[in-house]
């Protein structure tokens, strides 16, 4: 398998500080993960989520607070319909799910993150690579 | 002669060799050029560097999905290109590429253009629908002769099928099919040229001379049927009651726009607010009528897209590759531009250093289109105009 | 199940009678054009002649809800405007009712069961043979052969939400009109037409709906793309010329988010992405552009078949988006066009739902 790419989209208040918090304790993480940071995770488009699978990211993690404790009190339940939305699509035009993840990961949990980044590498690691990264018919 | 040589290559596989010698040899890093589909049974294009070059790319492609320029425009919209590029143009796209260029959406910086003599298209509908195989080799075999056939109407009614214009030209007019004509207008292709294999031989000169003598018949020919087609369409269609027929299965889809290289705005003015109308408008309108169309304004649509893109009309029929109804609508716009292109006497994508009529003008000039206020007045003002 | 009466009237009598009861000033409908010109939806008024009106034509030249969304975006008719509407108009007219792109103030909804359309391609309309044909099925309550693939598997055929519905199946489009009348709107009609007597059976239909639903079982099981090759080979002749967005009734945005500045990239990105890949189909983002359509129109999707009338390569796009369009709409329980107050998905959420989608 070539360099995996996993594309993950945080919500600053949690999960994001989780990834911070994970590197300054000096947790070790596998490093596949690209980071973007969003205000929210209700920022999150399903367009975004297909997007990336279709120029070659391996996966996507969307990664935000935990339900009721969002920053904008409601933000994260919009969030959960657009990555449903995204997923569903995906199983519709052919494109395996498992390469899309939601995790709250609220911002004391710096052990979490890098948990659930390992799990979900390891996870990319079984799929193998994503066909769209050397599709040239695209 | 530095700036013609005649390469050996039998049939469209001599050709590609040519693309990927350069491309091999670093003359150019990357190609844009059309190959096949994934399925084979359609065209598309691709961009492709020396070890991506595609086995079944096709420089001269039965087919035209989508319009070059277009293309063209989406990669060098926002900046110069970043290598060496040579790109494969139909003669009709190469002038959508240069008017697009005039109209600053294409950037032509690092960009080889090559055309070639156009045999002309299947329409797109036919090639996908139809046995691909027999097909590609009828127009494959046709490519030396001219002798290609086909119903679609702008190709029909082409009568500049050369690559005038681009920075090289593979000319197969009047060869034999062992080999073609490269020749290189520009200094950019000229620097290329320089470079390539080609054979300087002696009867270059009986061989251009041939294909001379056969493009000025052809071309004569084929100017003679444009006008015939057109003037004969002009009939069908003269006045508002015939325009109409002609659109009455017009769908107000928008895909002749979204489909012709000339019209790039990103936001159409015909589905902009200003075509917006309040409710009691439109039923005072239907009023007065009995009846209104809805959508209404596809008339308006249609002529005014007309004003916005018929002077850089190529006629390359990609709107009506496009349309799901089939209107003749590359023959409408063609003869409309055969008309405002007259105006001002300009030939769309000829030369980049011509300017856009709608650009420039002259203090004297167009005064057959002037009325004066009064017979009076004209010759208080002691006007000589007739 | 709303009781229905019969009017007495063909459609054309019963048109005009709106009229001359003050019922409406406007009336939206196909319409034959002047000198056989063809067939377009059409706003009529008083004077026109009705017999031209063909609200039951089996073709469908665009969707009606993009003329009346065009029709009553800015403001609401100040006098009311009576609509014929497919049921799959007319479920696109509530979802743009709802994203604030048409109003229904003065609006009358008429709909009708409706037994499908003819593909619309090529600017060819259906022979008299044709036509034929497919009023007989409509008498028998069966589905037409040659209709679209998306009308033969439509199971929400029912004119659901319209003031006035009219029956015409099992009985024909020539019988006198079979009306009845669901809302307020459609009962205070009923009322200043008189149209309280004479109570008619509703037409057996459970055959045919049934046979709908097999059908498209049979669609989804035809067009099902289960992974990545598949997907390329559906969209593999795309030209990437938007007609089905623009035609669809539900995307609506005046400038697509995939047409806009986000997805026109620098000569840079392209070096990037060819010196990955060494070669580069072009445009890019051909098939991505489908699967983010459906992620912005398919909750709302009512399968009204446009796109697939109108792509100049015969790319099999309903029939796709009806069964992507059910996915997503399955995950939230929404039925579009059903329910003007029911919010759209992506507007509104639960605090106790999708944990499947989480971890």
């Amino acid at each position: 398998m070539n360099d995996i790419k996993i594309v993950a989209f945080l919500c600053n208040w949690c999960t994001y500080t989780a990834a911070d918090l994970a590197g300054t304790s000096r947790l070790k993480y596998e490093p596949e993960v690209r980071i973007i940071r969003l205000m929210c995770s209700s920022r999150i488009d399903p367009v975004f989520i297909l997007k990336a699978l279709m120029d070659g990211a391996d996966g996507v993690l969307v990664g935000g607070c935990a339900p009721g404790d969002c920053h904008y009190s409601k933000g994260n339940y919009y969030a959960r319909r657009k990555v449903a939305v995204a997923k569903t699509i995906a199983e519709s035009m052919g494109i395996n799910t498992e390469r899309i993840r939601l995790s709250w990961i609220p911002a004391s949990e710096g052990p979490l993150f890098a948990e659930v980044v390992n799990e979900f590498t390891e996870k990319i690691k079984e799929l193998g690579d994503n066909p769209t990264k050397n599709e040239v018919y695209l | 002669m530095d700036d013609i040589k005649w390469l050996q290559g039998k049939g469209k596989p001599g050709i590609k060799s040519f693309f990927q010698d350069i491309l091999t040899r670093g003359l150019i890093d990357t190609v844009l050029m059309p190959a096949k589909n994934k399925k084979g049974n359609s065209y598309a294009w691709f961009l492709m560097n020396k070890d991506g070059f595609l086995e079944t790319s096709d420089p001269i492609p039965p087919v035209m999905t989508i319009q070059g320029a277009n293309i063209l425009k989406n990669i060098t919209k926002k900046g110069e290109s970043w290598s060496k590029t040579a790109v494969v143009l139909r003669p009709c796209e190469l002038r959508a590429v240069i008017e697009l260029t005039k109209l600053e959406q294409i950037n032509l910086e690092n960009i080889i253009l090559i055309s070639f003599d156009c045999p002309g298209a299947y329409p797109l509908t036919q090639y996908i629908s139809g046995d691909q195989t027999s097909l590609d080799q009828k127009y494959d075999s046709s490519l030396y002769t001219a002798s290609f056939e086909t119903e679609r109407n702008a190709c029909i009614m082409c009568d500049k099928f050369t690559g005038q214009g681009a920075d090289i030209q593979l000319c197969f007019l009047g060869q034999s099919d062992d080999g073609f004509l490269i020749s290189a207008a520009s200094a950019k292709g000229k620097e290329l040229l320089k470079d390539v294999n080609g054979t300087n031989e002696e009867n270059l000169e009986i061989k251009t001379k041939k294909r001379d003598e056969l493009l000025g018949q052809l071309q004569k020919e084929k100017n003679e049927k444009r006008q015939v087609i057109l003037d004969r369409f002009k009939e069908t269609i003269y006045g508002t009651d015939n325009l109409l027929n002609v659109f009455s299965a017009c769908i107000n889809c928008h895909n002749c726009r979204r489909a012709c290289p000339i019209c790039f705005c990103s936001e159409c003015y015909f589905e902009s607010k200003a075509l917006y109308s309040e409710a009691d408008n439109q039923l005072n309108r239907a009023t007065r009528k009995n009846a209104l169309r809805m959508p209404s304004d596809l008339l308006l649509f249609h002529l005014g897209r007309m004003n916005h893109m018929s002077i850089s009309c190529v006629s390359c029929g990609a709107c009506e590759d496009a349309c799901p109804e089939n209107i003749p609508v590359s023959l409408l716009f063609s003869l409309v531009s055969r008309d405002t292109q007259a105006v001002f006497n300009y030939d769309p994508g000829h030369s980049l250093e011509e300017p856009l009529p709608f650009v420039v003008y002259k203090n004297e000039e167009l005064k057959e289109y002037e009325a004066h206020y009064t017979k009076r007045h004209q010759s208080a003002c002691n006007c000589n105009t007739k | 199940m709303e009781k229905i009466y019969d009017s007495q009237m063909n459609v054309h009598d019963f048109i005009k009678a709106m009229f001359e009861k003050n019922i409406v000033s406007g009336l939206g409908a196909l319409t034959q054009l002047p000198d056989n010109k063809g067939i377009s939806y059409s706003l009529l008024s008083d004077g026109f002649d009705f017999q031209k009106c063909m609200p039951f034509y089996p073709v469908m030249p665009a969707n009606a809800a993009i003329a009346v969304s065009k029709l009553t975006r800015e403001t609401s008719p100040s006098s009311p405007i009576a609509v014929f509407l497919r049921p799959c108009e007319l479920r696109a007219l509530i979802e743009l009712t709802k994203i604030k792109q048409a109003r229904l103030d003065n609006l009358i909804l008429i709909s009708f069961d409706c037994s499908g359309v003819f593909p619309f391609k090529d600017g060819k309309y259906p022979t008299e043979d044709t036509l034929k044909r497919y009023d007989q099925s409509i008498k028998e309550a069966k589905i037409n052969d040659t209709i679209r693939q998306v009308c033969k598997g439509c199971e929400n055929y029912q004119p659901e939400g319209a003031d006035i519905a009219i029956s015409i199946i099992g009985r024909g489009v020539h019988e006198s009109l079979a009306l009845s009348f669901a809302t307020e709107k459609g009962k205070s009609i009923q009322e200043k037409m008189g149209l309280t007597a004479s109570e008619i059976q509703p037409s057996t239909i459970e055959q045919l709906t049934s046979d709908k639903k097999r059908n498209k079982q049979e669609l989804f099981k035809n067009t099902q793309i289960s992974n990545l090759d598949e997907l390329l080979d559906v969209f593999d002749t795309c030209i990437a010329c938007r007609a089905c967005s623009y035609v669809c009734p539900i995307c609506y945005c005046k400038n697509c988010y995939f047409d806009s500045q986000t997805f026109q990239y620098y000569p840079e990105n392209y070096a990037q992405r060819l010196n990955k890949k060494n070669t580069l189909r072009l445009p890019l983002d051909r098939i991505f552009f489908h699967m983010g359509r459906l992620s912005h129109m398919g909750s709302s999707c009512v399968a009204c078949g446009m796109c697939s009338d109108v792509c100049p390569v015969d790319i099999p796009v309903s029939e796709m988006f009806k069964a992507g369009g059910q996915n997503i709409q399955g995950v939230f329980n929404y039925q579009p066009g059903q329910n003007l107050d029911e919010p759209m998905p992506l507007v509104t959420y639960q605090e106790k739902e999708l944990h499947e989608m989480e971890d």
